[in-house]
C-alpha cells in the first residue's frame, strides 16, 4: 500500500516538476530589460538652420509686392514679431510605423517630484508645466511600458527607427516630429534639466521605462528617451 | 581673408562641436552655444570645432541655434565654405573657452578684411512674468546709437560697435520701438514689437549702415521641468513567472489532492 502510494507520488511528481521546468524556462526573464538593451542611435544634426534666410526671403517677396510700402526699411515685417511660435496643448498622439495612437491627458508633478504618469497602460501624459509641442523648447510625453496585463502603450517604442514621423495634435493642428535620438539612460544619469529644457527649435521628447527591474527602488533602472524635432509646415 | 576664414572656422567648429555632442551622456557637464553670421561681405562659411566639421555653408545672417558642447576649451576655426580644412589656416580662430551649464552667442562680426569674433554670455533665466531684451550693434560702420520708445524714453543708450548691452526686463507688452541716433534721429523703426512674457531676446542690428537691419533671436522661453524622471512601468517582470508558478501551483495542489483522494480510496 505505501510502496502504491509512493509510486503514486512518483507518478505525478515527475510531470509536476517538468511542468515547473518548462513554466520556468518559458516565463521570458524580462522582456523589457532584453528589449531595451541595446537600444540608440542620433541622427546627427543639421549643421546650420535656415530659418533666417527664409525670413528674409520672405521680406523680399514682401518688398517686391509692395514696392513703395517700406521704403525706408530693408525689412517687410518686424523681425522680433516673427519669433512668435506658439505651441499646442496636446490630444492625441500617433505613431504610424508602430501602429500607436493614443489620447494624451496633461498631468504635471507627483508629492514626489516626479513627472506623474497616467494609472492606466493605455493613456499617454504631456508635462504640461513645461514646453508646449510647438514651442521652442523640449515638449514631454510619457507613457507606460507595460502595466499589470502585459505590455503598454510603449511596449514598442523601442522599435522606432531615425526619420519615423510622430504626430501630436490637439487645438485643430496638427504638428509632425521626425524621431532623430534615442537613447537608454540609467535613471541615476538622466539629466532631467536637459531633457525637459530649452531648445533653440521645437522638439518632442518621449519618455518610457527600460532597463532591468530595481526591486528596491520598485522601477525599472533606466528610461527610453527618444527626440524628435518639429518639420516645418 | 584669413583672418575670416579663422573666424568662420571657428563658428563651425563650434557648430560641429556642438551637433556632435547634442545628445552626449555627460549632460551635467555641457555648455549651449550658438553661432552668428554677421560679417555682411564674407561668404558662407564652414564651421570647424576642434578640427571637426560642425557647421556646414552658414550664409550671413544665419545662426546655428543652440548647440551643447562640452565645458572646457574649444578651438573654433572658420573657412569659407568649401575650402579644405587644414588647422590654423581658417580666416577666423579662437580657442573658445565655455562653462557648463552656460550659454553663448559667438557672432563673427565686422567686415571680412577685419573680421572678428563677439563673444557674449546669453541668459538662461528671466523673473517670471517679465520680458527680457538686450541688443547687439554688429554693425560695422553704424555709429553709436539708441533703443528705446519712439517719442519716448530710451531702453539701451550709446550701443556701439561691436558689443552686445546687458539685459533689460519689461513688461510683456507690443512697444513701438527705433533705433536712433543719441540726437534723436530715427535709423530703423520697430514699431509693433511684441514682447512675450517668461521670454529671453535678443536683437542684433546687423549689416553695414545703408543696409542696417535687424536679426532678433530667442535666448530663451522659461517653463517647468520635474525633479525626477516618471515612473513608466506598472508591471514587474516576474508578473509572468508568477503566472506560471500559480499554474504549477495550482496544478500541484490538484495533483496532491488525486494523490491523497486515491489514497484515502484504495
Amino acid at each position: 500500500m505505501g510502496l502504491c502510494g509512493e509510486n503514486d507520488f512518483n507518478k505525478f511528481a515527475l510531470p509536476l516538476a517538468l511542468v515547473f521546468l518548462a513554466g520556468c524556462t518559458a516565463a521570458p526573464q524580462d522582456e523589457v530589460s532584453i528589449r531595451s538593451a541595446e537600444v540608440g542611435f542620433a541622427v546627427k544634426a543639421e549643421p546650420a538652420r535656415s530659418e533666417q534666410p527664409k525670413k528674409v526671403e520672405k521680406a523680399k517677396a514682401a518688398e517686391k509686392e509692395k514696392p513703395a510700402a517700406k521704403s525706408k526699411s530693408k525689412q517687410a515685417a518686424n523681425p522680433i514679431n516673427e519669433l512668435n511660435q506658439p505651441g499646442i496643448a496636446p490630444e492625441m498622439l500617433s505613431i504610424p510605423s508602430i501602429g500607436i495612437e493614443a489620447d494624451v491627458t496633461h498631468l504635471g508633478v507627483t508629492d514626489t517630484g516626479e513627472m506623474a504618469v497616467p494609472d492606466n497602460g493605455e493613456e499617454l501624459s504631456w508635462f504640461s508645466p513645461g514646453y508646449q509641442p510647438g514651442q521652442r523648447g523640449r515638449a514631454v510625453i510619457a507613457g507606460h511600458v507595460d502595466d499589470l496585463d502585459g505590455p503598454a502603450v510603449f511596449w514598442d517604442l523601442t522599435e522606432l527607427e531615425p526619420g519615423d514621423e510622430i504626430i501630436v495634435s490637439g487645438e485643430n493642428r496638427e504638428l509632425r516630429f521626425k524621431v532623430h535620438t534615442m537613447e537608454s539612460v540609467p535613471l541615476d544619469l538622466a539629466d532631467v534639466d536637459s531633457v525637459f529644457g530649452y531648445h533653440s527649435s521645437p522638439e518632442l521628447v518621449l519618455i518610457t521605462c527600460s532597463g532591468t527591474y530595481d526591486y528596491d527602488r520598485g522601477t525599472r533602472e533606466e528610461r527610453l528617451i527618444v527626440y524628435a524635432s518639429l518639420v516645418e509646415e | 581673408m584669413k583672418k575670416l576664414y579663422l573666424s568662420l572656422v571657428a563658428m563651425l567648429v563650434l557648430f560641429s562641436l556642438l551637433g556632435s555632442l547634442v545628445m552626449a551622456d555627460e549632460h551635467g557637464d555641457m555648455a549651449k552655444v550658438r553661432v552668428l553670421h554677421a560679417s555682411p561681405d564674407a561668404p558662407a562659411v564652414d564651421v570647424y570645432v576642434n578640427g571637426d566639421l560642425t557647421l556646414e555653408e552658414v550664409p550671413f545672417k544665419t545662426d546655428s541655434g543652440y548647440l551643447e558642447v562640452p565645458a572646457g576649451t574649444h578651438d573654433v576655426e572658420v573657412f569659407a565654405a568649401g575650402t579644405e580644412y587644414a588647422a590654423g589656416e581658417g580666416v577666423l580662430q579662437a580657442d573658445l573657452e565655455v562653462e557648463a551649464g552656460k550659454a553663448y552667442t559667438v557672432a563673427a562680426a565686422n567686415l571680412l578684411e577685419s573680421i572678428e569674433f563677439v563673444v557674449a554670455e546669453d541668459s538662461m533665466e528671466v523673473t517670471e512674468g517679465q520680458a527680457k531684451v538686450r541688443v547687439g550693434h554688429l554693425s560695422p560702420d553704424a555709429p553709436a546709437v539708441d533703443v528705446g520708445v519712439i517719442g519716448g524714453d530710451a531702453l539701451f543708450s550709446g550701443a556701439e560697435f561691436p558689443g552686445i548691452t546687458d539685459y533689460a526686463e519689461l513688461a510683456p507688452d507690443t512697444y513701438d520701438l527705433e533705433i536712433r541716433l543719441p540726437d534723436g534721429t530715427q535709423v530703423l523703426p520697430l514699431e509693433g514689437t511684441e514682447l512675450a512674457a517668461d521670454t529671453v531676446y535678443s536683437v542684433f542690428a546687423v549689416n553695414t549702415v545703408d543696409s542696417l537691419e535687424v536679426i532678433a533671436l530667442v535666448d530663451y522661453e522659461a517653463a517647468a521641468s520635474p525633479d525626477e524622471m516618471p515612473t513608466t512601468g506598472l508591471g514587474t517582470p516576474e508578473q509572468s513567472q508568477s503566472m506560471w508558478l500559480l499554474i504549477g501551483g495550482a496544478l500541484f495542489l490538484v495533483a496532491a489532492g488525486g494523490f491523497v483522494w486515491r489514497k484515502r480510496f484504495q
